[in-house]
């Protein structure tokens, strides 16, 4: 969009990529919902191959005096590498386990950006759980990787991740939604799916080299435990993922 | 970030750690002797040494124990941990 002549114009609008909960009018992901006051409302957009999010935390994620909260780290990590799997490949999974190493602390008010990419499966090669613990799986365990930077590039944190695809008839029974709303949900999946498995030049990987701009804007909000599905079973994971 | 193959050898990845070592410090890999003391580098501070370690894992795609980590001094010392590393994923 361009502005009145002689006005600069405005930057353009990253082109980010639409979760499939956003079919739903009040989906409370802490990490990408905007309908969270408690939130991150974290944005994605393509990056390469994998997806990027770029953030500013204000004190209501601080720990030490001006220092975000590593916890908050961990999670912003996890949710980008869990919704690389679904953005990317239009499948739901769960954390089944998380890594990280802290290379620098993070400060609040600056913008990082997250990157995140699958890895090789096969490479390290990490056994799935037993068949049944997470509800049967849907192919292996999918290896991802994470890393923040600053805006100069520098590497703040590493994480590697794996995670559990879930079958969507598991997923319907796991998560807290109405039967019209797991449809919703499921054709948006399926179009994430779709155009993932077209072999020609996708979207994504056409897509501009542009990172999301968020940030968060609820001063001194307390923490909060992470909403968790009423119905999810502890034997899951201890870190349970809505997506 | 590429896949470690089972022969790479300790040589090989002195030589790999060294250029991560000097890229990261911006000294000429030349002036980098594997048994140098990291920490002691001109530029080297303890987040840059993480920082290395952090693409050196990456590089052999591999998960280094924090005690190796703050055990190790040298790049020397990197390559063994690491080729250690590597083994046991391999077994």
């Amino acid at each position: 969009m361009t502005g009145s002549p002689g006005e600069p114009a405005e930057p353009a609008e990253p082109a980010y990529l639409r979760v499939p909960w956003s079919v739903l009018d009040d989906y409370h992901c802490f990490g990408c919902s905007p309908h969270n006051p408690r939130g991150l409302a974290l944005r994605f957009t393509a990056r390469d191959a994998g997806i990027a999010t770029t953030f500013r935390l204000d004190r209501g994620h601080e720990s030490y005096p001006g220092v975000v909260h590593g916890g908050i780290v961990s999670v912003i990590c996890d949710e980008t590498m869990g919704n690389l799997i679904v953005l990317r490949l239009g499948r739901t999974a769960f954390t089944t386990g998380m890594r990280l190493r802290y290379l620098e602390p993070l400060r609040v008010g600056v913008e990082y950006t997250c990157v995140a990419r699958l890895r090789p499966t096969g490479g390290r090669g990490q056994a799935a759980p037993p068949d049944g613990a997470a509800g049967g799986a849907e192919g292996g365990v999918l290896q991802a990787e994470a890393e923040i930077l600053d805006a100069a590039g520098a590497l703040l944190a590493t994480a590697t991740a794996s995670y559990l695809p879930t079958p969507i008839e598991v997923a319907r029974e796991r998560f807290a939604l109405r039967p019209d709303e797991a449809d919703r949900v499921v054709a948006a999946l399926d179009a994430i799916a779709s155009e993932a498995a077209a072999p020609a030049v996708s979207q994504a990987d056409a897509a501009p080299r542009v990172v999301a701009h968020r940030t968060v804007a609820h001063q001194d909000v307390p923490h909060q435990p992470v909403p968790q599905p009423a119905a999810a079973p502890a034997a899951v994971t201890d870190h349970l993922r809505e997506h | 970030m590429s896949t470690a193959q089972a022969t790479t050898t300790h040589d090989e990845i002195v030589a790999t750690v060294t250029g991560i070592v000097a890229q990261e410090l911006g000294v000429p890999a030349e002036s980098l002797a594997p048994d140098a003391d990291l920490r002691s580098v001109e530029g080297a501070d303890s987040v840059k040494v993480l920082r290395m370690i952090a693409k050196v894992e990456r590089e052999y795609d591999v998960e280094l124990e924090d005690e190796q980590v703050f055990a190790v001094n040298s790049i020397d010392g990197v390559a063994t941990v690491v080729l250690d590393t590597l083994a046991q994923d391999a077994a």
